[in-house]
């Protein structure tokens, strides 16, 4: 089966972790909110978001709650962790770090 | 914190399974339908914003399944999924199931049975406080370090007062006294002590006490503690024994405590049912003021921060002091101190290793074949592996699946092999040598089920490892396309050759081991033992010291003994001697000194095996005189003392001279010193083992050198029972406070002296059959797999006129190729580990060429035969539908 890049399985993770730093969202909501801020060019398969929170939440970086929703129903609510801020910080870090080298990387190409 | 979350939430998970499976769905859907309502608002239908809607998801299952693989217990799941679906494959093929388990279960079940034995004997805790700081300590000449001898009463005080290395220290001597008064007379196997064993063994007693320091000095009253098994058989477990009286060897001794039954010190002998002062003991009482008679063997307890060796420096030195002080007694001698646990065990320990090697290398044989069968069943389903590989499963699912299988295949094995032990070890209980049953019950407990469980793990691994890679390293699309099943991966082809060749080679070193044994056996019970054992019943007469006093009366007695039984019709071949050949006390050695030869140089003495005899013995035994005379009536003790030597003292010690008329000076102490004339010289025999070199012997007339009692010996053609019955009416006869014990046909002696060898060659005989038989199943399998591949090539050869018996021929070869690959390797290891039985062998050298070749040969002949079968079905195929059989 073919596995996401790294890179890309790298990024998703930041972006959601970026995202519910802001406020605790829902799956549609999160999904929604990656493609606005992306301006919809980082469009995501809507469905593979969720592999992808659910392993976030396996490896203790978000927790999720059943709760009243904007919606209208409950719905799977997501919040970072205290872990999660620190990973989130982490992958900043080195995402900054990666597309500084990128960019250096073009610029004297 | 965080590891205890995500613990907690994957055992929910894993626990609710379908809760977290119906979020997952409620989730999806919420955002499916936030989806479709978008299309709506757009001006869709509901229909189209629905497909558009999951369109844009993705695949809900696939992505739903990538969700459940985050969880994190999926193996969890899988391996249950994988145990379902194995269950299944198993039923699915019965005689596959049924063969693998129950090769298995030998393997197993042999492995654990001898590890049961090796539990009881050598890992089981002794049953004692701190057993590791037990030791036995015995003198030893200095120059003959391989000899042990007991410690004097003398030297034993002088040992207790003046080390410091020992907490306390103990000498204990046994033997056996008469009870009397309490139904029959009975022989006690006794343990004459200081009374200070209790504190070294740390004994509580079951009743009333244990001897005490003032139970242990000159002029003490007779006390006696009994063990719980003769309290209840002789006296109905009745607790008012304590402070009544028993009479032991006709004296009485007041019962001051009941020992438990598990109380069985020392292990690895016949335990003693009654314990008494060494003081108060009839026999060693009045030796124990003789400095020169070594008595006591001595148990020490070290101090707890004390090692062996300190205190073998220790004893040492107090042993080089003593010889300095006592010369007369101790000169030339020291103290050697051992682990209590390597004295009672210590010969066992290789015997019991390469028992153990053995069944290791059986259970090998056992994984070679599994995976053999493995791999031919992996073959088929080559076609089911491919497509699910092709449908996405990755390699490494697909091999724990099928090590999955395995350790159901192993588990089951396990408990078949548990079940296999426990009948092995029950059935196998009266075929112990008789010291491995002493030193502790052999039973399947706590470690040896571990044990179990841990081999069956390992074989899994073993068999299951190699199949399980092989079989997923296929290459996808032929497997597809060809269904798998006639190619044959030139890599399993490979592997299952390999394991026939090895499983061939491992049962030749089995069966070169086992072979070696039984031929090794058979020598020593076809060994001419120098008599004539048929026909000869023994029977054990015992007489009572206090009652019978003085070696008058012991004369008295044997002569009036002697003169009944010859009168009774049936019993006139008869005799008395003491010791027999081949007894389980062991011979008497003693030295001895030629008279008229220099004396030797100290620290050298001269040594022979000491028996006293009537005159009839060696007429009733039927050993040979070779010159001079027998003994008769006139070696009475009114005329000058005679002996006879055997043949091997007369050649080691009067090499090319006569030695009738010459004089010896030797006898049991106080006697030591008494000159005797040699009057004959009888055939050897093979007194301390049947697998032991005839030893030097000395034989004295009994009516010169009386004891207090002895071994009858009857030849008669009556069954045992009527002849057992006549000598004890005899005994009674004279004294009928007499026992007459241990009584055996002199067969069943000879029998039970050699029951160690018997049984490891029982053991190694049945393992080496074990494998002949899994070597003939592993490369049938081979050859009828490779031949049912080959169908297609020996239709063609055929239909191009090859004759069957090519064809034939062509089969066998493959076959015969991979049995002389085996044998090749196998005769290598053979020659190789075989040395390291060479210590148990008889007669016979650990490279025995017999031995070998007659190996080689069956093992091929057997090879051979395995393959005619699959190469006969591979012959009568029809040509054609060989051909179409595409």
């Amino acid at each position: 089966m073919p596995k996401p890049s790294d890179l890309l399985q790298g990024t998703l993770d930041l972006l959601i972790l970026k995202t519910i730093a802001r406020k605790p969202l829902h799956g549609w909501g999160i999904a929604k909110r990656i493609q606005v801020l992306s301006g919809e060019t980082l469009s995501v398969g809507q469905g593979s978001l969720y592999p992808a929170l659910h392993r976030l939440e396996n490896q203790g970086w978000i927790c999720a709650e059943w709760e009243d929703s904007d919606l209208g129903r409950p719905a799977k609510v997501y919040t970072l962790t205290r872990q999660g801020r620190k990973q989130l910080e982490h992958e900043l870090q080195s995402w900054n770090r990666l597309s500084s080298a990128v960019q250096l990387l073009i610029e004297s190409a | 914190m965080r590891s205890l979350r995500i613990f907690k939430q994957r055992l929910r998970s894993l626990l609710r399974h379908s809760s977290a499976d119906a979020e997952l769905e409620r989730e999806i859907e919420i955002h499916l339908q936030q989806l479709t309502k978008e299309g709506v608002t757009s001006g869709m239908t509901r229909g189209e914003a629905r497909a558009m809607a999951l369109q844009e998801f993705g695949s809900v299952d696939r992505i739903k399944e990538m969700c459940r693989d985050t969880r994190g217990v999926s193996w969890a799941q899988d391996f249950l999924r994988d145990l379902r679906y194995g269950v299944r494959t198993l039923a699915a093929s019965p005689a596959f199931a049924l063969t693998a388990v129950m090769t298995l279960a030998l393997g197993i079940g042999a492995n654990t049975a001898i590890f049961s034995i090796v539990d009881a004997v050598l890992l089981r805790a002794l049953p004692y406080r701190d057993p590791d700081q037990l030791v036995l300590m015995l003198n030893t000449p200095l120059n003959r370090p391989e000899e042990l001898q007991g410690v004097s009463y003398r030297d034993f005080t002088e040992y207790r007062k003046q080390n410091r290395v020992f907490s306390e220290i103990a000498g204990n001597a046994f033997h056996d006294l008469t009870l009397t008064g309490a139904g029959e007379p009975a022989i006690v196997n006794t343990a004459a002590v200081t009374p200070e064993v209790f504190a070294v063994l740390q004994t509580k007693p079951l009743l009333g006490r244990t001897l005490q320091p003032q139970d242990g000095k000159p002029g003490a009253t007779p006390v006696a503690v009994l063990r719980e098994n003769l309290w209840r058989a002789r006296f109905g477990a009745d607790p008012r024994l304590i402070g009544q009286s028993i009479n032991l060897d006709m004296r009485p001794f007041t019962v001051v405590g009941i020992l438990p039954a598990g109380f069985q010190y020392p292990e690895g002998a016949p335990h003693p049912d009654a314990w008494i002062s060494v003081m108060q003991d009839p026999l060693f009482g009045p030796l124990t003021s003789q400095p020169g008679v070594r008595l006591l063997g001595v148990l020490g307890r070290l101090k707890p921060e004390i090692s062996i060796q300190q205190a073998q420096a220790e004893m040492s030195t107090l042993g080089a002091r003593f010889a300095k002080e006592f010369p007369a007694e101790d000169a030339g001698l020291t103290i050697r101190v051992q682990p209590y646990r390597q004295a009672v065990v210590g010969n066992l320990e290789p015997s019991l290793f390469i028992l153990l090697s053995a069944v290791g290398l059986l259970l090998l044989i056992v994984c070679a074949n599994i995976a053999n069968l493995l791999l031919s069943k992996a073959t088929s389903r080559r076609k089911e592996l491919a497509l699910r590989i092709a449908l996405g499963a990755s390699r490494a699912r697909i091999v724990r699946q099928l090590l999955t299988e395995s350790v159901l295949l192993g588990l089951l094995g396990g408990v078949a092999g548990v079940l296999v032990a426990l009948w092995a070890v029950s059935s196998l209980q009266p075929f112990l040598p008789s010291e491995v049953v002493q030193i502790s019950s052999i039973h399947v407990g706590g470690p040896v089920l571990a044990f179990a469980l841990l081999v069956s793990l390992i074989a899994t691994l073993a068999f299951g490892l190699a199949p399980a890679l092989l079989s997923t390293s296929a290459n996808l699309q032929m497997d597809l396309r060809e269904g798998g099943e006639r190619t044959g991966h030139r890599g399993s082809r490979h592997a299952r050759s390999f394991l026939a060749v090895a499983e061939i080679s491992l049962a030749m070193v089995l069966l070169v081991a086992g072979g070696l044994l039984i031929r090794s056996f058979a020598l020593v019970t076809s060994v001419n033992p120098g008599f004539d054992p048929t026909n000869i019943i023994q029977a054990e007469v015992s007489l009572p010291q206090f009652q019978y006093a003085t070696p008058r009366q012991w004369l008295a007695f044997s002569k009036e003994l002697l003169d009944r039984l010859h009168t009774q019709p049936g019993l006139q071949d008869s005799a008395l001697a003491a010791p027999l050949p081949l007894d389980r006390q062991g011979q008497a050695s003693l030295p001895f000194t030629i008279v008229g030869n220099p004396p030797l140089p100290p620290g050298k003495a001269t040594s022979a095996d000491y028996t006293t005899v009537s005159p009839n013995y060696f007429h009733v035994m039927r050993i040979p005189l070779l010159t001079g005379r027998l003994f008769s009536a006139q070696d009475s003790p009114s005329n000058p003392n005679v002996a006879i030597i055997s043949e091997t003292l007369r050649q080691r010690y009067f090499p090319n001279q006569n030695p009738i008329g010459k004089q010896m000076r030797f006898g049991l102490p106080p006697n030591g010193n008494v000159a005797r004339e040699i009057v004959g010289v009888v055939g050897d025999i093979r007194d301390a083992a049947l697998s032991q070199k005839p030893g030097a012997m000395m034989y004295v007339p009994f009516a010169q050198t009386p004891l207090y009692g002895g071994e009858i010996v009857v030849r008669s053609n009556s069954s045992q029972a009527s002849v057992a019955a006549a000598i004890r009416q005899t005994v009674y006869s004279i004294d009928k406070n007499l026992p007459v014990t241990d009584v055996a046909s002199f067969p069943d002696t000879l029998g039970r002296s050699v029951s160690r060898e018997r049984f490891r060659t029982f053991l190694l005989g049945s393992f080496s059959a074990v494998a002949l038989v899994l070597a003939a199943v592993g490369i049938f399998g081979v050859i009828s797999y490779s031949a049912a591949q080959r169908t297609h090539e020996i239709g063609i050869r055929m239909a191009l006129g090859a004759q069957r018996r090519d064809v034939l021929r062509l089969v066998l070869a493959q076959g015969a190729k991979l049995a002389l690959f085996g044998l090749g390797i196998g005769t290598i290891l053979a020659l190789f580990l075989s040395q390291f039985i060479a210590s148990l062998l008889f007669d016979i050298s650990a490279t025995d060429p017999l031995t070998f070749i007659a190996v080689a040969v069956i093992l091929f002949a057997v090879a051979v035969i395995a393959c005619y079968i699959p190469a006969r079905r591979a012959v009568r195929v029809d040509p054609m539908i060989a051909l179409r059989y595409q």
